[in-house]
């Protein structure tokens, strides 16, 4: 047969399989039915060959969750740490807390064979403090360790730069995964000084899971499971139920709804609620993370809220930020950008069930009885109550809202009022009053003209948010000037003093549990700079909201010396908390709407918020408490 | 002016445009509000949620303008950009997916894009140029309306809604179609072909229904004036027949702008077909570049933008040298 005719079969007959196969086979040859398909984080990878991760790596493809192992991971349904490589928690060797000796499992191995030791780790760490100035990815611990020793094969001793109370994230899984991830000696020591530049395309691996095959265009990994997986490093979790587990690539939004109805994928990730809905009304087998409102995961780590340059006139004044946030119809605004589908906080930390019972129960009263400078008490306890009628009153099933208690757990404990006049008041307080053209102008006339920015279509729920968020305040006589930018412009303005004014955010509101310096260690003096630097070497690596207040630096230095379970490390907390609330230092509006619905088809049994064992993000480490707990539907 | 002269002064002009399009190329992504470090540590804070101790971050913000190679003057990075990109053709590695060289990207991704574009617009061109010959040809014909109709109805409507009514039909209503490809590893094998040619079919029909409205009516609208001319009318008298006039008279005289139209649309493929490889999930160098433009990835623009400039730019020395050999008027010229 001639190549000609040779092609239009294979093309024929690639077609006929596709159509008639579809039920039975995935796309790239591995049976449907033990294969658990996964919408990948961010698309299609541009780096697919690059699986070292001392450098930055093909990251969205299931290495953190499935390929690697550490030393502690997070159980993500209740905020504790779990020892996964490591014997039990280290044994702190001094009183400044900065010596740990630690034990590691014997009897795990690599996926070629071979057991993993302690040699792997001082290796690992070798390797990074000697190429730390040539490798991307690395820094964290680098800047962490100072010295490390082997003891035996399964036991190694290290010292930290600075007192560490939270040794154990800070070594091992805070929330998303681990910093640092361990190399096999016996493949990678032969490399010499060109690891830094290594591929590592067929990578030995320490999780239950290898690489199959994945696609050098990006758009799809394929993992299997290992015959040994007990003997991984995470195999004393239970055996992982998939076979298999693809990550692809569907496209766009439109496209992955398409292939998500027709039973293509199981799970997907930050698909907008509207398409949601429309899949759900096309699949039955199309499932949220709720069936009531808000339907989707708030249990995020970070928040979202609004950050003012605190080093910058007119944002420096009080009386302005608290304007601002009593001007802002957050109700309104929530509806209009997220359906109404938002759980509100007032506090810069996300309300979750881990977090709740450590802040924000506790300092329920303190919001409450918060009274302003005029003793205007700011705090809407009803905010939450208000939501259901109004989402109510516009049409939402009643029973898809949430009633009683659960109307706290659905949408928050509240948030501030909506009160526009006392805005009006504080502000002449200072002098800010509106002109003749219905803006607020400063006290010397001039007009106040506030540049708010906001991502532009990379992160499309933000995008609505910051459009609602701004057209709010213009009706409320804000002069604002809305700019959506795209992500590189949104990360040079907010490490830039000279440029940044204020923006919608998440980064200031990252704090998982009561270990709050995990997130909150940079607001220190040492990460301020002049309120006019420009130069390209004095841009912000930390304290982006730019505080100064040396009473939150006094607190964050105290925490640094406390252990993280003692009640004492909550308390600095719940402090340092108060302080950034009573001076409205940044406008916490909310948890991330984490929207991650899942198809029932060919698996069941995801976590779900009645059926909660483990965040369900497939783009953190506690996604394999997901691949142990999914069960084969039978299909 | 002697042939060699035209030629040597038209190489000379290729050269300069060159030279100005390296150097505009090297200004243009740094007058952008981006800075390629901020852009990096900014995501992995983001992915890490925000976990990376800050003393982190600032050493290996050093570190990276050690490696990205943006510490000196601009002059002087100039002047070690040139000498790269000129001398070693050699565009360094990729900011964002450090260490990853910029021309194993680029060379991952044009053949995908080189496919499937070249193919699309050729085939656009062809059908388009038949179609519209035809309709301007016999336009006082009702058939040629209704050919012109087909021009009409597909031309303005937009790229994406047209790939997503293509999408629709034939991979969720009929679905004979993957709705997103998925192309084999391993060698390449007859089997293989067919499978990427079966996947390309979607997002390459897409194309050339975009670009075969455009070509019917502009070679239509060439053709009737062509067809006019007094030489056509003397074919005509003389008795030719039409398939004549419509190809040797008319045809080959409509045909100039049409090939200048063409070699451009070839020179500009280079750019990538940004959408058509997100709604498809088709390999191709337009997203690589759209991600570069937000990251800050000079590397990478430099890499495509000078790629895409000495293809416009060899397209248009290639029309001018073809042009003598197209057109007598040109050779006697």
């Amino acid at each position: 047969m001639n190549p000609f005719r040779q092609i239009l079969l294979a093309s024929a007959v690639g077609a006929l399989w596709a159509t008639a196969a579809t039920a039975q086979m995935t796309d790239v040859g591995t049976p449907r039915n033990e294969t658990l398909i996964v919408q990948t984080f961010d698309g299609r990878s541009s780096n697919a060959t690059q699986m070292n991760p001392l450098n930055r790596y093909a990251h969205w493809r299931g290495f953190r969750e499935l390929g690697w192992s550490y030393l502690w991971e997070m159980d993500t349904s209740t905020g504790e740490s779990y020892p996964e490589l490591a014997v039990g928690f280290p044994e702190v060797l001094n009183d400044d807390h900065t010596k740990f000796r630690i034990k590691i499992r014997e009897g795990v191995h690599w996926s070629d064979g071979e057991e993993f030791t302690t040699d792997d780790i001082i290796f690992t760490i070798d390797t990074a403090f000697k190429y730390r100035d040539k490798l991307t990815n690395v820094t964290n611990y680098v800047t962490f360790l100072k010295d490390w020793k082997k003891i035996d094969d399964y036991t190694f001793e290290v010292e930290t730069q600075k007192p560490s109370y939270d040794f154990v994230t800070r070594m091992g899984v805070y929330t998303w995964g681990s910093h640092i991830v361990w190399l096999p000696e016996h493949v990678l020591a032969p490399i010499g000084d060109e690891i830094v530049t290594y591929n590592n395309e067929k990578p030995v691996l320490l999780g239950p899971y290898t690489v199959k095959e994945y696609d050098p265009n990006g758009f799809w990994q394929l993992w299997e499971k290992r015959d040994d997986w007990e003997r991984s490093g995470w195999g004393n979790l239970g055996e992982p139920t998939p076979k298999y587990i693809l990550y692809k690539d569907f496209g766009t939004e439109e496209t992955r709804s398409l292939a998500f109805v027709q039973n293509q994928y199981d799970i997907d990730t930050f698909m907008s609620p509207d398409t949601i809905e429309a899949a759900q009304k096309r699949n039955p087998a199309i499932e949220t993370f709720a069936p009531v409102f808000p339907f989707h995961d708030m249990n995020d780590a970070c928040g979202w809220g609004v950050y003012f340059n605190l080093q910058k006139s007119p944002y420096d004044i009080k009386e302005l930020r608290w304007a601002l946030a009593l001007s802002l119809d957050l109700q309104q605004v929530g509806i209009s950008a997220l359906n109404g589908q938002f759980k509100s906080t007032a506090l810069p930390v996300a309300d979750t069930p881990v977090t709740r019972p450590i802040f924000h129960e506790p300092m329920r009263d303190f919001l409450t009885n918060l009274t302003l400078s005029d003793g205007y008490k700011p705090f809407d306890t009803s905010f939450n109550q208000e939501l259901v009628k109004v989402l109510a009153e516009q049409g939402v099933d009643p029973e898809k809202l949430p009633v009683g208690d659960a109307i706290v757990d659905s949408f928050g404990f509240g948030w501030w009022k909506h009160d526009p006049a006392e805005a009006e008041k504080l502000l002449a307080s200072v002098g800010i009053e509106k002109g003749s053209d219905g803006f607020y102008a400063l006290p010397d006339g001039s007009p106040m003209v506030l540049e708010f920015v906001y991502p532009a279509d990379w992160n499309k729920i933000l995008q609505r948010l910051g459009f609602s968020i701004a057209d709010s305040w213009r009706q409320a006589g804000f002069n604002i000037n809305a700019r959506q930018v795209d992500n590189g412009e949104f990360n040079t303005y907010m490490r830039t003093n000279a440029r940044f004014q204020m923006t919608i955010a998440w980064n200031q509101q990252c704090v998982f549990n009561a270990n709050w310096r995990n997130n909150w260690r940079q607001w220190s003096p040492e990460f301020v700079l002049p309120a006019d630097s420009t130069d390209a070497d004095q841009r912000l690596d930390g304290n982006y909201v730019r505080i100064t207040d040396p009473r939150i630096y006094d607190l964050v230095a105290a925490g640094a010396t406390v252990p993280t379970d003692d009640p004492k490390m909550a308390e600095l907390g719940r402090d340092i908390q108060e302080i950034v609330v009573e001076e409205m230092y940044m406008l916490p509006l909310m948890s991330i709407p984490t929207t991650i619905p899942t198809n029932n088809t060919y698996w069941t049994n995801y976590t779900k918020a009645d059926n909660f064992y483990a965040l369900p993000y497939s783009w953190w480490s506690s996604f394999k408490k997901t691949v142990v707990n999914i069960e084969p539907s039978g299909k | 002016m002697g042939v060699l002269t035209f030629i040597a002064k038209r190489i000379a002009l290729y050269f300069a445009v060159l030279f100005i399009g390296l150097s505009i190329t090297f200004a243009l992504p740094r007058f952008m509000p981006v800075n390629p470090i901020d852009g990096y540590i900014g995501e992995l804070q983001s992915r890490a949620s925000a976990t990376i101790a800050p003393e982190g971050l600032a050493e290996l913000r050093k570190s990276l303008e050690e490696l990205y190679g943006l510490q000196g003057s601009v002059f002087e990075q100039y002047l070690a950009y040139m000498k790269r990109v000129v001398i070693d053709f050699d565009f360094g590695p990729s900011y964002t997916y450090f260490p990853h060289p910029v021309s194993s990207m680029l060379a991952e991704a044009l053949p995908w894009t080189m496919g499937l574009l070249m193919t699309a617009t050729v085939i656009a061109w062809c059908l388009g140029n038949t179609v519209g010959l035809v309709a301007g040809y016999f336009y006082k014909k009702r058939a040629a309306s209704i050919l012109e109709f087909v021009g009409i109805l597909l031309y303005p409507i937009p790229y994406y809604i047209l790939a997503i009514s293509v999408l629709m039909i034939f991979a969720y209503i009929f679905p004979i179609f993957p709705l997103s490809a998925t192309f084999p590893v391993g060698d390449m094998t007859w089997a293989k072909v067919g499978t990427i040619l079966y996947n390309s079919l979607l997002p390459g029909l897409a194309l050339v229904l975009a670009g075969f409205g455009w070509n019917i009516l502009s070679m239509k609208a060439l053709a009737i004036a062509t067809s006019e001319e007094p030489y056509v009318t003397f074919a005509r008298l003389k008795g030719t027949t039409h398939r004549t006039r419509m190809l040797r008279y008319v045809f080959r005289n409509a045909l100039l702008p049409q090939v200048t139209a063409l070699a451009l649309s070839l020179g500009v493929i280079f750019n990538g077909a940004l959408l058509t490889e997100i709604i498809f999930s088709y390999p191709g160098i337009g997203l690589i570049m759209r991600q570069a433009a937000s990251g800050g990835d000079y590397n990478v623009l430099y890499g495509a933008i000078t790629v895409s400039i000495i293809a416009v730019a060899t397209a248009g020395l290639l029309i001018d040298l073809a042009y003598p050999l197209l057109d007598p008027r040109i050779r006697h010229k």
